[in-house]
């Protein structure tokens, strides 16, 4: 099985194509945002220069977010227009799922983590053992002094390892605790279409059915209802002040 | 905080421009003031510091505009932008570190401003051609 796979969800972007289990070609750029010029030649350059089509691909694959709003968009976009012409099925990864996977090797607590701004990151939390990848609660926004409480509560004794964009901020927050975590070596911290295709490829083994490019969607994981329950609370409490006034 | 009085559209511009000088070009500028208080034409200024010269206007639909300038400048309206969720379907974190981004209508995004944003208020006067600029 050929799979097309492709991340743009933060400031890289890559493509991957593999055969099996065998990456046939990988391109990828960390230039800032200018995926909406650079992914669709990136993809035709890929194939190109692995002597493929778009007719050879049997399955195109997506990280279809957290991460930025743009990217996420794009790469979503790109797939959604690829899959369509060709009448292609397609599959939805997890960004956070998919760097799961660059630590397939390493029996581990992985936490993956994108920052989101503000002193809040995007994470799950994945165990790995015995090269399979399981899932430990869902993709979520979270602030990092919880996450930090959840990691000393849950995962204190075992070995966590943090990948992602976020592993910097996080490791600042939770280098106090008694326990060690680790940050996974900069090689392979950050999402990359290649393990984009191995997350697919272990949900295609699991079972689960490809989409339709008209199914799928981005994920943008929309920041904490907590939060915005504030907001609303402090604007009816600046409006009975207003009134009061 | 410092404070700046204009009492014409060219004050305002060379006050902008004055300001403009002390910036990198990767700042926030968060802007408040009422409608017709002049934020247009200050951005105008502090856009033509870094080489932008024409086509600034305020992007009340468009959410954002984008100048060529010797940085990126990125000129937001916030009017309509009421939460979180709104902010950052606009896009507005992939913008930050990557020009300067001014801000209309800070007001409506105050909380997830960056902590090392720069405040420009702009008020009225005594009278109508008369505007207090302050720098916080």
């Amino acid at each position: 099985m050929i799979i097309l796979s492709i991340d743009s969800s933060a400031t890289a972007a890559s493509a991957a194509l593999t055969e099996d289990s065998k990456l046939v070609g990988e391109f990828f750029t960390n230039t800032d945002f200018t995926h909406s010029r650079t992914l669709a030649p990136m993809i035709e350059n890929l194939l190109s220069v692995s002597g493929k089509t778009t007719y050879d691909v049997d399955l195109i694959a997506v990280s279809n977010g957290p991460g930025s709003f743009t990217g996420v968009r794009i790469g979503v976009s790109v797939a959604k227009g690829i899959a369509f012409a060709d009448d292609l099925p397609c599959m939805a990864i997890s960004t956070l799922e998919s760097m799961a996977y660059n630590l397939i090797l390493t029996d581990c607590i992985v936490c993956a983590v994108m920052d989101a701004r503000r002193n809040q990151v995007y994470n799950a939390m994945f165990r790995i053992r015995f090269g399979e990848v399981e899932r430990l609660c869902e993709d979520r926004a979270i602030s990092l002094a919880n996450l930090k409480a959840e990691i000393s509560e849950k995962y204190n004794g075992q070995r966590v390892i943090l990948v992602g964009d976020g592993s910097t901020i996080t490791m600042r927050e939770v280098m106090d605790l008694p326990m060690s975590v680790e940050m996974a070596p900069e090689s392979i911290r950050f999402q990359r279409a290649s393990s984009v295709a191995a997350a697919a490829q272990a949900h295609l083994a699991a079972g689960e059915k490809p989409l339709k490019s008209a199914e799928l969607l981005p994920s943008y994981l929309r920041l904490s209802q907590a939060e915005r329950e504030r907001k609303e609370k402090e604007a009816v409490k600046q409006a009975s002040e207003d009134n009061a006034n | 905080m410092t404070e700046y009085i204009s009492h014409s559209l060219e004050d305002t511009d060379r006050i902008a421009k004055d300001i403009a000088s002390t910036f990198k070009g990767t700042e926030v500028i968060a802007m408040k003031g009422g409608l017709g208080v002049g934020k247009t034409t200050f951005t105008r200024g502090l856009a033509a510091h870094f080489g932008v010269s024409e086509g600034v206007h305020s992007p009340t639909f468009a959410i954002v505009n984008e100048y060529k300038g010797t940085v990126p400048v990125y000129h937001f309206d916030m009017y309509r932008v009421m939460d979180e969720d709104d902010l950052y379907s606009t896009g507005f974190y992939d913008y930050l570190g990557k020009g300067l981004i001014i801000i209309e209508w800070s007001e409506n995004i105050l909380e997830y401003l960056p902590e090392d944003a720069v405040f420009i208020e702009l008020s009225y006067g005594e009278d109508e051609n008369t505007r207090i600029i302050k720098r916080m």
